[in-house]
């Protein structure tokens, strides 16, 4: 027997904290005489504890990162200190090739910023597995854009629209225009996506800001990426590195 | 630099409404006199005492964001020296002398050592699978509620949701996907266990 959405929503408060005391009492009651709640109950307890070891090893790896400046500080210190000479030497060349770089006209274009960050988001909404037949345009939609026929897939994703407007669709088009250079189709896409839903707010600002980026509108491709760059996400570093190229 | 002239419990504060910004400075802040320490008194490489400072930092850190750690008698310095003592001694306990630590696998023995925990680890293994495919934004999401201990407010200004309720709204979406996804994958497996056996 398949667990309620009432046994999921008493669940998912008592891991929130969220239970009154009656409700508390019940969570109990349930939990010591109903082994499938309890097994939903144990399962909960393991994503949860894998989550937290995501949140553990993530800081790890930045501590390590940390760590590794740290070390880099040092190392340049101490030679600093025995190779004065060899230091202003390599800084003079350094400060050369950055007055070349400023003098010449070699700062990238708008184009070639777009070329370097645009990557189509993945198809993480509806994966078509192999072995599956295709029976809806759906399946099929999200399976030519897997397998980059992009004309066919803005084709059938257009048709999926026209009868209900959904965000990861919506999404995808945006994406699926961007690949086919049809820039302004594809920045009306992800305003609509931010205007009308709150699914996917920052991974649409982003391809925003290479939409306007594609079409040379650096104004509004810098304030997106201020506004990424200003989040927790994980856009953000990504945001301000380009951000940083732009201006 | 996080302390300075500040009380124990003004940076216990800041952690616990900071990020990996103050995780780091945290870090920075205890560093040397930490591995000068350690690599004494264990007899240890330095890169070991690095090891070892990392989880430290780590428990300090998970103590502050689930309220087990709210004030200090003694100051963050003994503190972390405590946690670093406690961190030596353990490992030793088998080996009779210090030995590198295996970081990854004694975050896992940490989280399955919890209090009320029973982690079935191969459901666990299956778990941390379900989780990468789950993707972003939901990953960060649920981190920060289940890891970083953010209400619903603090995720919606980190992750510029309209209001508390969307971010709650799609916290739970996210959670279904991952349960949806766990279950996907313990399919899978028996799948190819029973495979296996024919």
């Amino acid at each position: 027997m398949k667990p309620t959405e009432h046994d999921i929503t008493l669940m998912e408060r008592y891991f929130d904290s969220e239970l009154s005391v009656e409700e508390m009492a019940t969570f109990s009651a349930r939990l010591q005489h109903d082994q499938i709640f309890r097994s939903l109950v144990e399962r909960e307890k393991i994503i949860i504890g894998a989550i937290r070891n995501q949140g553990l090893l993530d800081n790890l790896h930045y501590l390590k990162s940390v760590e590794e400046k740290i070390q880099g500080n040092h190392a340049h210190h101490s030679l600093a200190g025995i190779r004065t000479w060899y230091y202003y030497a390599a800084a003079a060349v350094v400060a050369l090739l950055i007055a070349v770089k400023v003098l010449l006209p070699g700062q990238p274009t708008s184009e070639e910023l777009f070329a370097e960050y645009f990557t189509p988001y993945q198809n993480v909404f509806e994966p078509t597995l192999r072995g599956t037949d295709m029976t809806t345009k759906r399946t099929e939609a999200f399976q030519a854009y897997e397998t980059e026929n992009y004309s066919r897939a803005a084709l059938l994703f257009n048709e999926l629209l026209a009868v209900k407007k959904e965000p990861e669709v919506l999404f995808l088009l945006g994406n699926t225009n961007l690949m086919l250079g049809q820039v302004s189709e594809a920045r009306e896409n992800f305003v609509t996506l931010i205007n009308e839903f709150d699914d996917m707010d920052l991974q649409a600002k982003w391809y925003l800001s290479l939409c306007y980026l594609k079409s040379d509108d650096r104004e509004n491709a810098r304030k997106m990426l201020r506004e990424l760059g200003e989040t927790e996400i994980s856009y953000a570093s990504k945001a301000k590195e380009l951000l940083e190229k732009v201006n | 630099m996080i302390s300075g002239e500040a009380l124990p419990s003004e940076i216990i504060q800041k952690i616990r409404s900071g990020g990996q910004t103050e995780l780091g400075m945290i870090y920075e802040e205890y560093r040397s006199e930490f591995l000068q320490w350690i690599t004494k008194e264990y007899d240890c490489s330095l890169d070991d005492g690095k090891d070892m400072y990392q989880l430290t930092i780590l428990i300090f850190y998970d103590n502050i964001k689930r309220g087990k750690l709210e004030h200090l008698v003694s100051s963050i310095k003994t503190y972390l020296f405590g946690i670093g003592k406690n961190l030596a001694k353990d490992n030793m306990r088998k080996e009779k002398k210090f030995i590198p630590i295996n970081q990854e696998k004694w975050i896992k023995e940490y989280l399955i050592d919890e209090p009320q925990q029973n982690l079935d680890e191969s459901i666990f293994s299956l778990a941390k699978k379900a989780l990468e495919k789950l993707g972003q934004p939901c990953q960060r999401l649920i981190e920060l509620f289940y890891y970083e201990n953010k209400n619903m407010q603090e995720i919606t200004d980190a992750m510029q949701y309209k209001n508390p309720e969307t971010a709650k709204n799609q916290k739970c979406k996210c959670m279904a996907r991952l349960r949806k996804l766990v279950d996907e994958e313990i399919q899978l497996n028996s799948t190819i266990a029973k495979n296996e056996t024919y």
